[in-house]
């Protein structure tokens, strides 16, 4: 499985306190997104240009990805890579994000925790999209089970249906993004239509699968009462579904984006006020939503 | 009148006079009054000079008893004041010549078991049938200097009892003239009765704990909510009031250690000598108390089993979210193991408190002292002076245990001239030493045994070696066995040459071992296993010492803040630090060396056999507030203890603060005065720390966010 990062002690993805494996790998390309270094499916550098003293240690890569001109510059599409200079960097400044490990040895990096997830902690799935890394998920799931711990899955629900379906009984809580209600900004904004994503939703519904929804709200382009109207019918039109969880946009991307020599995106205007997340939350809550958080 | 709070605003509870009292006596009104009036004189006295120690020490404490100042504040429902200044400074407040004359005592739990359950009277009859036992002995003197002290206390509450009649508070009067001498039946008495013995004993100087403050009061207050003689609300009133005089030694001004440090700790909850969960009505108000007020002076640790009731958990990481670190985690079970292997009987175990810090002691029963030393300068000046070289990494560290037996053997050693003496057939005898009276009235096994509480008197006398710079030492070992004896970077001597120039011209090495190497606190076993050696290697050692003098020697791990005055004195480390630079506090990671979270901060420091450290090694945990908001946050906190007590931790601060409120408050002090942090076994004011202590906190803080 293609792990991009491995997080302890995260209380904010799911009940409790759980260690989050980010999965690299996306379909989607959301405008907005919180971890851009997980869209590729492949191992990608990532430069912190912050941690860099210039030692050129990395110089031997022998592709040439390196360049020291006055600073420290990375000819990126040559780099294939390989890892090497990662190995060589003294300071950290370069990693390989993207490490292959096995379901067991997931599992053994989740069972460090285990004391920690009483009070109904456990393992969170995140990425990127988990469902992209195949049977190798059910696989993991079936582990994290068998050894008694509570699993939740975050999944931007643009998946096999068939994937889907098996792993239901395998998942304590699915964490559904709910980007856009409006299919056409969904398309403009993440790249693909959300119809399958709802189809899926409802169909883990109907197959008795535990959902909370988690809706970003990015201030001027989803931030609207037709939006809030539309998530309150879907969350009403649910049965398993536990509540909404509201997730301001917020320019997290940003570092990992520049560390991963991708275009910085993020737009200040899009981080939502104080007065719009409260909006928000009570146009929800007036139609009868539980608001998780 | 708002109180500090690091997380949304608390609850109100309290009436708004208890409020406005609490506020008073946290902005240092009491504390300044008590500042006021440092001593009382013995200049008076004719041929004081040429008294004997303990005849100076009797009219010293009959002089405090006679014309200490009598304070009654507003509104008070408990009463008794320990009003004189010098006894903040750890002195009994006596003065010749304008000097003090006797240090007090303190790092005690004293037993106030004894005192609510048979009052001074009972310890009267005591010193009574002792006296007649040791009639004509040596020990005949301290037992007099006993009764002498008792007739002085009744003195000084003889005056309460008059001024609170004249004041009109009669209610006050009432129970005061029932309790401390004789023995409470209400709540309102044994809360009066354990206050004014144990102001009494601060009055003459000493900073003793109070220990299981609900096992003590529990039934009191069951039984008059059943009689109907009293609410909940009128229990957390009353229990407010004594919370509240407990700051009336907060007198503001920098203090280094902060100006709230006076060993004076709280326990809760755990289990009685039958096995069974003591939680009450009382455990809960504590926490209401703490929650709503947020006073620090008393320290509060949790005695965490797996039986403690869920809801106990819950209120705990509530009250802990609003930070000010008052409140810490025991694990009670390893520490029963603890003691049990140590030694200590098993019907005593189960009492276990502190020292007023967080040094497990037997209390009401143990004369005892922690001796820290720097594991890092053992290190570094001794096995690895200059030119030292050792072929394996195994034949390093053997060379550093035997530095290290050396230090603690000096340490024992030293102790054992200072404290004791050798009689003329060169055996260890307790020397003479300070008189300790008052304290050794409220200690067991003293009167019983005529001797006071600094001459072997009181029943466990522990001189506990305390290894400081535990995670220092560990990651040096640590990078020196990746770098030197695997990777062969560099030989031992290039490194040593290297760090004596504080890593010049070296940055990229220096970046190498920081970023490369997985050190203490990251759950990193390959580095774990040396703390677990070490912390191993190190309890045998103590074990060597036992019975060389008249004290135990049980080990503990700790720093208590001193790595700040230890720090400019430690060379550049091998883990990438620079001479000079901030060190590791108890048995907390190197600040900036532990990067995967609390999580894994506490599997470190787990993996550990903490139970051979008998009398304690603390982890310090900071959380910053964004981390603990909302019911997630709830669980964190309480997943946190649970996982800590599941993993064998042993005792755990957890605060929650955020760097940029405590670098507010060093600039703007005037607007943070009840804002308290965590330190190390107290809490501190922050803005009554000095500079150092305050950035050492700040960067702990951010650290560990
Ligand atoms: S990962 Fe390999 S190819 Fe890419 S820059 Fe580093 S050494 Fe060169
Ligand atoms: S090896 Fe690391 S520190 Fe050195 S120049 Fe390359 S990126 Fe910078």
């Amino acid at each position: 499985m293609k792990v991009a990062e491995i997080q302890r002690f995260c209380m904010h993805d799911g009940p409790g306190v759980r260690t989050v494996i980010f999965f690299k790998g996306c379909p989607l390309h959301c405008a907005w997104c919180h971890n851009p270094e997980t869209q590729s499916p492949h191992p990608q550098l990532l430069f912190e240009a912050k941690k860099c003293i210039a030692c050129r240690a990395c110089g031997e890569c022998p592709e040439g990805v390196h360049v020291f001109a006055h600073i420290h510059t990375l000819r990126r599409e040559k780099c294939v890579s390989c890892g090497n200079c990662t190995s060589l960097c003294p300071t950290g400044a370069l990693s390989l994000c993207g490490k292959e490990m096995t379901p067991k040895e997931l599992l053994a990096a989740i069972q460090r925790d285990a004391p920690f997830y009483q009070n109904g902690g456990g393992v969170t799935l995140s990425g990127g999209e988990p469902f992209l890394q195949g049977e190798a998920v059910l696989e993991l799931l079936k582990l994290c089970k068998k050894n008694g711990i509570s699993t939740a899955v975050e999944t931007c629900g643009f998946v096999s249906p068939a994937l889907l379906k098996e792993a239901i009984p395998l998942v304590d809580l699915f964490l559904w993004d709910v980007k856009d209600t409006d299919d056409a900004r969904h398309k403009a904004y993440t790249g693909v239509s959300n119809k399958t994503i709802l189809e899926n939703l409802r169909l883990v519904d109907s197959l008795g699968g535990k959902t909370r929804l988690r809706c970003i709200l990015v201030s001027g382009v989803n931030t609207n009462d037709a939006h809030y109207s539309a998530i309150a019918k879907l969350y009403h039109s649910l049965q398993n579904c536990e509540g909404v969880e509201l997730l301001p946009y917020h320019p997290y991307g940003d570092a990992k984006a520049r560390a991963s020599g991708m275009d910085d995106t993020s737009h200040a205007e899009w981080i939502p006020g104080e007065e719009t997340l409260l909006h928000g939350k009570n146009a929800l809550l007036s139609q009868g939503v539980s608001i998780h958080g | 009148m708002e109180f500090y709070s690091a997380f949304g605003k608390r609850p109100v509870r309290l009436s708004e006079s208890t409020r406005r009292f609490a506020y008073d006596s946290l902005h240092c009104r009491y504390g300044r009054e008590t500042a006021a009036v440092p001593t009382v004189s013995l200049d008076h006295i004719e041929n004081f000079a040429e008294l004997t120690d303990l005849a100076k020490y009797d009219l010293a404490i009959r002089e405090i008893c006679l014309h200490a100042p009598l304070r009654i504040c507003e509104g008070e429902k408990i009463s008794g004041s320990a009003t004189l200044g010098e006894a903040i400074r750890h002195h009994v407040p006596a003065s010749f010549e304008g000097k003090p004359v006797f240090y007090a005592v303190s790092h005690l739990t004293t037993d106030f078991e004894t005192v609510v359950k048979r009052g001074i009277a009972g310890i009267r009859d005591d010193v009574l049938a002792s006296l007649k036992a040791h009639r004509g002995t040596d020990r005949e003197p301290f037992l007099q200097s006993c009764l002498s002290c008792l007739d002085s206390f009744a003195i000084w509450h003889g005056r309460y009892l008059e001024a609170l009649k004249e004041a009109g508070y009669e209610e006050n009067c009432a129970v005061l003239s029932k309790v401390p001498f004789g023995v409470p039946t209400t709540f309102r008495e044994a809360l009066q009765s354990i206050w004014f013995a144990f102001a009494f004993q601060r009055l003459c100087g000493n900073w003793p704990g109070i220990g299981r403050i609900d096992w003590l009061l529990g039934d009191f207050l069951d039984r008059d909510l059943a009689e109907g003689r009293l609410t909940l609300e009128e229990a957390r009133e009353l229990l407010a009031h004594f919370f509240i005089k407990g700051c009336e030694w907060i007198c503001g001004g920098n203090y280094g250690s902060g100006d709230a440090q006076h060993y004076q700790n709280l326990v809760i909850g755990g289990r009685d000598g039958e096995g069974k969960d003591i939680t009450n009505h009382v455990t809960y108000l504590v926490l209401d108390v703490i929650e709503e007020l947020g006073i620090g002076d008393f320290p509060t640790t949790l005695r965490l089993h797996k039986g403690t009731p869920q809801k106990l958990l819950r209120r705990m990481a509530e009250v802990i979210r609003y930070g000010g670190g008052v409140l810490a985690v025991y694990n009670e079970e390893l520490i029963y193991q603890s003691l049990l292997s140590y030694g200590y009987p098993k019907e005593e175990v189960w009492k276990f408190a502190n020292d007023g810090c967080w040094e497990v002691q037997i209390p009401g029963k143990t004369n005892f002292g922690y001796d820290p030393f720097d594991g890092l300068q053992v290190l570094q000046q001794k096995t690895l002076q200059t030119g030292a070289d050792f072929a394996t990494y195994d034949a390093l560290y053997s060379a550093y245990l035997t530095d290290l037996e050396a230090a603690v053997a000096g340490i024992v050693e030293y102790h054992c001239h200072e404290m004791l003496g050798k009689d003329d057939r060169g055996r260890w005898r307790w020397g003479d030493w300070t008189p300790s009276t008052v304290i050794s009235l409220f200690e067991g096994g003293c009167i019983q045994a005529g001797l006071p509480y600094f001459r072997g008197g009181a029943v466990y006398n522990i001189r506990s070696p305390h290894f400081g710079g535990f995670a220092d030492t560990v990651n040096s070992l640590y990078a020196i066995r990746k770098l030197v004896y695997e990777e062969q970077k560099c030989t031992l001597p290039q490194l040593l040459a290297i760090l004596e120039k504080d890593w010049e011209g070296e940055e990229v090495l220096r970046r190498y071992v920081q970023s490369r190497y997985a050190y203490f606190g990251n759950d990193n076993d390959e580095c774990d296993e040396i703390a677990v050696s070490l912390a191993k290697d190190f309890a045998a050692i103590c074990r060597g010492q036992e019975g060389r003098c008249g004290y135990g020697t049980p080990p503990g791990i700790s720093t208590f803040g001193r790595q700040l005055e230890w720090a400019p004195h430690r060379r550049a480390t091998p883990y990438g630090r620079r001479a000079g630079e901030v060190l590791a506090g108890n048995c907390s990671p190197t600040p900036g060396t532990d990067k995967e979270g609390a999580t894994a901060v506490i599997r470190s420091y787990c993996k550990i056999d903490l139970a051979e450290m008998t009398t304690g090694a603390a982890l310090d945990l900071k959380l910053l507030p964004s981390a603990v908001k909302g019911e997630d946050g709830i669980f964190a906190v309480t997943a946190l203890m649970q996982g800590f007590t599941t993993l064998g931790g042993f005792f755990l601060q957890l605060d929650v603060a955020d760097g940029a409120i405590l670098r507010a408050a060093q600039a703007h002090p005037e607007a943070y005065d009840t804002l308290s942090v965590r330190v190390s076994g107290w809490n501190a004011r922050f803005v009554t720390l000095d500079r150092g202590w305050q950035d050492m906190i700040i960067a702990q803080t951010e650290e560990h966010s």
